[in-house]
């Protein structure tokens, strides 16, 4: 559906650059979390292969458990909502925002909080994990980028923390 | 004066002069000294007060396990660090440091009358006095001994400084950079392991900076290391605490050596995750004990070594050796070729290796072997010593203004213990060396008694002829510690270490007794006749070293101390000048005052305005969960407890969930949006813990259902619009959906757009009246509630918060879970038979909502309370009663668990569960308070429209 009117975002829009690590809010992105009993139970409702293993995409749909799946989609994108079937499609688009990491110290500024071996974290990874404390799925999408999904009240809190890890060199 | 700076000597930079300012007096130092070196450098011997006996002491050590020389570091407002070891504070331009424990100086202490009192303060003194009137304890005896006992003053403002944190992992952990942790890491260096070493100093070699033998090899070997890619260096940095699956938590300093610490964060928390560990954390040399022993220039030989060596500076002009052990010869030595005058070696041992007589003569040093030193002369320093052979007779007096003692050496198994290794005891070195290890790790060097410091035997306490209950002969520096109380605690029938331990406080003070553990178990075998395996060990805890409060902090000080959650409206809320209350880890607008408005004002004024006109109000906090799958209606017929089933699309239900014991632990409204899948709603405090519970049962109880749960919480702002003008204010922007009562009823959901954007429709109300709860992706929460307060303009709407939502539902009678029950609520305690389902066959808690206890009579019910006097406004929390002349304590009914002013009823309003209180209506009962007794008639809990009629509207 087109939206015309105003967003409110939980963090600056505005990227902030620092030394090594540039931090920024991400555009808006159609989420649908994925749920059945095993993959193929999810493939037959989309009509496309999903990533079997837990951590690994395919084309923008992760494995974040043995029933779980995250599709990350251009913003507007819809999805069969999988009625009458043994599945489960839930729309959580803005349930969460994603905030990505940037620059030759991404890793350095992730490490401040994530206690995940990150330096073995392989591109194209994303797994549900924590940051300082608070829940997260954290996406590798490049040597030096990172993309941490977070629910929106909590996005406030990873983007300070995070941002002060960044302003620390 | 005693110590003094010797030519040629030291790794100290003699073209970098650093003032600094002790006890209000400006000193000189040399870059790459500590306050301790620097001091010493500059003829103090006198470093603080002793804890329990205000003794004069100095230094002892010169590295961690400094004991006595606490000092406390100011560097501006907020920066006051107490405690601190003089041995491990870096020396920089500018430093200001203060000695502790004593008024109005430090050579003049009348703390110091304990001393003389010595007597009457024995082991257990504590627990023995002070005991009565019993009432002293806390006016008086504690305040007192508190001031008097004790150590540097707690920081009194707001620490300024930010602390900074960070995860690491590698394949190898290296804990220790001397000699032994160097060449670990030399050695892992032609791997491809990721190693990690760490040192607690502010540079790499450990003991080997004491030794200009090792220097050559040591800057070759710190290059190496620099300049291998798999390593990485941390100094400054403690490893303070090994936990389970080798996870080693360790404190950098990065600030605190600066003369101008700037805004870059003070500590560093790393918490490291290891492959495996190799602890080369060293030994820690053993005073020995005798009277006299903590006279300010009595220290380790080692120490006297370091401080010559490492910082260029003698200890003494004069000094004599007491030792056991071979390494004490060594040290003298050094000093005695450094130009030291050396008074005389002390050695309790009979006979020694010849090369040791033969060197120390070749240097003319006097030797008195089978002897002890048993007097130590001088108060705030050392002037000499008596010595006397170990069968009594006295060999004479010697002057001298220093004494080492060289008692052996103590394997630092601080970590190991940490990591739950096992130990044994090792003979040769009188000390327990690491046996088994319980996680991957492994040690090297002196921390695994693989070190070579020769040969000496543990005397425990050194003979004297002098009465030894009358002789101050310290174990425990720091704890004030004496031979002689261990001796007692003996007496007194302790036997085991942890006990020995815990009367007379050995090894409990901040040093966690490096130095004077190992004694103490000697002294107590000694005194037991018992082998020091039976008596035990104590265990070493966390952290190594004292660290700060901000390093385990990290992030987490001020707006990063934890998660403050905020809905998409919570920035309209400030910008209109709420007050807010945190509700569970949310911050919701609590009531939106007027000028000059107090909160009851602001309350009255909004509730009137929802029940006259409209009002506003962000309800999106509230817990979301979508329930989706074929067998989504079964679960929920399952979980809560009435039916599901055959709720239609289109429709909701009110739902109650019990835990398994039958009592009420959540609510709320849920809607079906489609045969299989439902749109729940839970309280704002309980979604966790229900979505939680649900995915609990669901996996272990019932895993044969097909359903899943989603939360949705944060999927949707939630905008409430309640009140007899609601339906007009939203209806120019709704698309899609009937409005009207007919196709629209109360309790009903349906999905259209608002403003352009999608929606959940609700129509609920939680105040009585006509509403709607509008949800909107989350995103849009702010401009949809701006474009209806805009419109609502017209229609008279204001915004309420969370404090009017509660007096509007108090007026219908609507629990709130957690406020009006307590998690013994069932149920039909709270008046709502209504929502069981009487024929379902099973929900969560109906098999206790039978037992005989939730069915018997008296059970506290759930009523409403009127009180007589109109104007009357009970207090939360108030005790009920029926006969308030009764003796106290009076048998209490229950107590009011909801209470509030109503300005749409002109009076007060309560709730509150009260025995037998369904039996009870129209009954008139007693709240008791300080002041008065207040009298209330019970009522039901439906206050305002009991016919609902204006909900239908």
């Amino acid at each position: 559906m087109a939206k015309s009117i105003a967003r409110s975002e939980p963090v600056p829009s505005a990227p902030l650059a620092f030394n090594g690590a540039t931090v920024a809010l991400e555009p808006p992105l159609a989420r649908y979390s994925l749920r059945a009993r095993n993959a193929a139970g999810m493939e037959s409702i989309l009509g496309r292969s999903i990533p079997h293993r837990i951590g690994e995409t395919a084309d923008g749909i992760s494995c974040l458990g043995p029933d779980e799946w995250l599709w990350r989609a251009a913003f507007g994108t819809s999805m069969p909502d999988g009625s009458g079937a043994p599945v489960s499609v839930v729309d959580i688009s803005e349930r969460q925002v994603a905030i990505s990491i940037e620059g030759p110290r991404a890793l350095d500024v992730l490490l401040s909080g994530n206690p995940l071996d990150l330096e073995k974290f392989a591109i194209g990874r994303a797994v549900r994990t924590i940051f300082e404390g608070a829940e997260i799925i954290l996406i590798r999408e490049g040597d030096e980028r990172f993309v941490i999904e977070v629910w929106r009240s909590f996005a406030e809190f990873v983007w300070g923390v995070v941002v002060k890890a960044a302003a620390e060199h | 004066m005693s110590g003094w700076r010797i030519a040629g000597y030291g790794r100290v930079d003699r073209t970098r002069p650093m003032r600094f300012t002790w006890d209000g007096k400006a000193l000189d130092g040399l870059a790459g000294d500590t306050l301790a070196s620097a001091l010493l450098a500059s003829g103090e011997m006198l470093f603080g007060r002793s804890f329990k006996y205000h003794r004069p002491r100095g230094l002892i050590a010169a590295g961690v396990e400094e004991p006595n020389a606490l000092v406390s570091h100011t560097r501006g407002p907020g920066r006051f660090t107490p405690n601190l070891r003089a041995t491990g504070v870096e020396l920089y331009d500018g430093l200001t440091a203060e000695s502790q424990n004593r008024y109005p100086s430090l050579r003049r202490d009348i703390g110091a009358i304990n001393d003389r009192l010595g007597l009457f303060f024995p082991a257990g003194f504590y627990n023995k006095t002070f005991m009565w009137p019993r009432s002293f304890w806390e006016k008086l005896y504690e305040p007192a001994i508190r001031s008097m006992a004790g150590l540097g003053d707690a920081p009194t403002e707001v620490d300024p400084d930010n602390y900074t944190a960070a995860y690491a992992h590698c394949d190898l952990l290296i804990v220790g950079a001397g000699p032994a942790g160097i060449d670990a890491a030399l050695a892992a260096s032609a791997t491809k392991k990721r190693v990690i070493l760490v040192d607690e100093q502010d540079e790499l070699g450990g003991g080997a900076l004491s030794d200009p033998a090792l220097w050559r090899w040591l800057e070759t070997s710190t290059k190496d290391l620099a300049s291998a890619a798999n390593i990485r260096i941390l100094t400054r940095t403690t490893a303070m605490g090994y936990y389970h699956d080798n996870y080693i938590g360790a404190v950098e300093r990065l600030t605190d050596h600066l003369p101008e610490p700037g805004t870059a964060p003070r500590e560093k928390l790393w918490r490291i995750r290891a492959g495996e560990v190799i602890l080369a954390q060293g030994a820690i040399e053993r005073p020995l004990v005798f009277e006299g022993n903590d006279t300010p220039g009595v220290m380790l030989a080692s120490a006297a070594k370091t401080y010559l060596h490492r910082y260029g500076v003698a200890v003494g002009r004069n000094v004599a050796l007491m030792t056991a052990h071979d390494s004490g010869w060594r040290d003298i030595f050094a000093l005695a070729d450094a130009g030291v005058n050396i008074a005389a070696i002390v050695e309790y041992r009979d006979a020694v290796s010849p090369d040791l007589v033969t060197e120390a003569a070749q240097r003319g040093i006097r030797t008195e072997l089978g002897a002890s030193v048993i007097h130590v002369a001088g108060r705030h320093a050392v002037s000499g010593i008596t010595i006397a052979a170990n069968d009594g007779v006295l060999r004479g007096k010697v002057g001298c203004d220093a004494l080492l003692m060289a008692g052996g050496w103590t394997p630092s198994i601080h970590l190991w213990s940490h990591s739950k290794g096992s130990i044994v005891w090792d003979e040769d070195w009188g000390a327990y060396l690491p046996d088994q290890p319980h996680e991957k790790v492994r040690n090297v060097g002196a921390c695994g008694g693989k070190w070579d410091f020769g040969s000496g035997v543990y005397p425990g306490m050194l003979p004297t002829s002098r009465d030894t209950a009358r002789i101050k002969a310290f174990v425990d520096f720091q704890n004030d510690v004496t031979a002689k109380d261990i001796a007692l605690a003996v007496r007194e029938g302790f036997k085991s270490i942890e006990h020995i331990k815990r009367y007379t406080t050995t090894g409990m003070a901040t040093d966690q007794g490096k130095t004077s553990n190992l004694n103490g178990l000697k002294l107590a075998s000694d005194a037991l006749s018992l082998p020091v395996q039976q008596i035990g060990l104590t265990t070493f805890r966390p952290p190594y070293t004292p660290q700060t409060f901000g390093a385990l902090a990290g992030h987490a000080k001020d707006a990063l101390f934890q998660p403050v959650r905020k809905s998409n409206i919570d920035d309209w809320a400030e910008e209109h000048g709420a007050v807010f209350e945190p509700v569970a880890q949310w911050r919701r607008a609590r009531y939106f005052p007027g000028d000059g408005e107090d909160m009851l004002a602001a309350v009255n004024r909004e509730c009137l305005a929802v029940r006259s006109a409209v009002g506003i109000f962000d309800a999106s906090t509230l817990g979301k969960i979508e329930v989706v799958g074929p067998d989504a209606a079964e679960f929920l017929n399952r979980m809560y407890t009435n039916p599901w089933k055959m709720l239609e699309p289109g429709r909701c239900r009110y739902g109650l969930l019990l835990k398994e014991d039958g009592f009420i632990t959540d609510d709320g409204v849920s809607a079906r949006l489609a045969p299989d899948r439902f749109h729940l709603t839970t309280t704002t405090g309980g979604a966790p813990r229900v979505l939680g519970m649900m995915e609990d049962y669901l996996q272990t109880e019932w895993p044969d259902l097909d359903v899943w749960l989603t939360s949705t919480t944060e999927q949707w702002s939630v905008i409430a619009v309640q009140g007899p003008k609601a339906r007009d204010l939203i209806a120019p922007f709704i698309r899609g959906i009937d409005l009207s009562p007919e196709s629209f009823p109360h309790m009903a959901v349906r999905e259209g757009t608002i403003c352009g954007v999608e929606t959940r429709l609700f129509r609920v109300s939680f105040t009585g009246e006509l509403g709607f709860e509008i949800n909107v992706p989350a995103a849009y929460g702010r401009t949809v509630w701006e474009t209806l307060f805009a419109a609502g303009q017209a229609h008279g709407i204001t915004p309420y918060g969370t404090e009017t939502m509660h007096v509007l539902r108090a007026e219908k009678g609507y629990i709130i879970v957690g406020q009006d029950t307590d998690g013994t609520v069932t149920p039909y305690d709270a008046g709502m038979e209504w929502a069981i389902g009487k024929k379902k066959l099973d929900f969560v808690g109906k098999r206790s909502l039978e037992r005989s206890d939730i069915v018997a009579d008296g059970r506290k019910q759930f009523v409403g309370l009127l009180t007589e006097d109109p104007r009357e406004v009970l207090e939360e929390g108030a005790q009920i009663v029926d006969d308030p002349q009764q003796a106290i304590p009076m048998t209490m009914l229950g107590h009011v668990t909801s209470s509030y002013w109503s300005a749409s009823l002109g009076r007060s309003v309560a709730l509150g569960l009260v025995a037998g209180g369904h039996g009870r209506m129209g009954g008139k009962l007693y709240v008791p308070m300080a002041d008065k007794v207040i009298p209330v008639k019970v009522s039901e809990t439906v206050f305002f429209d009991p016919a609902g009629e204006r909900l239908n509207g």
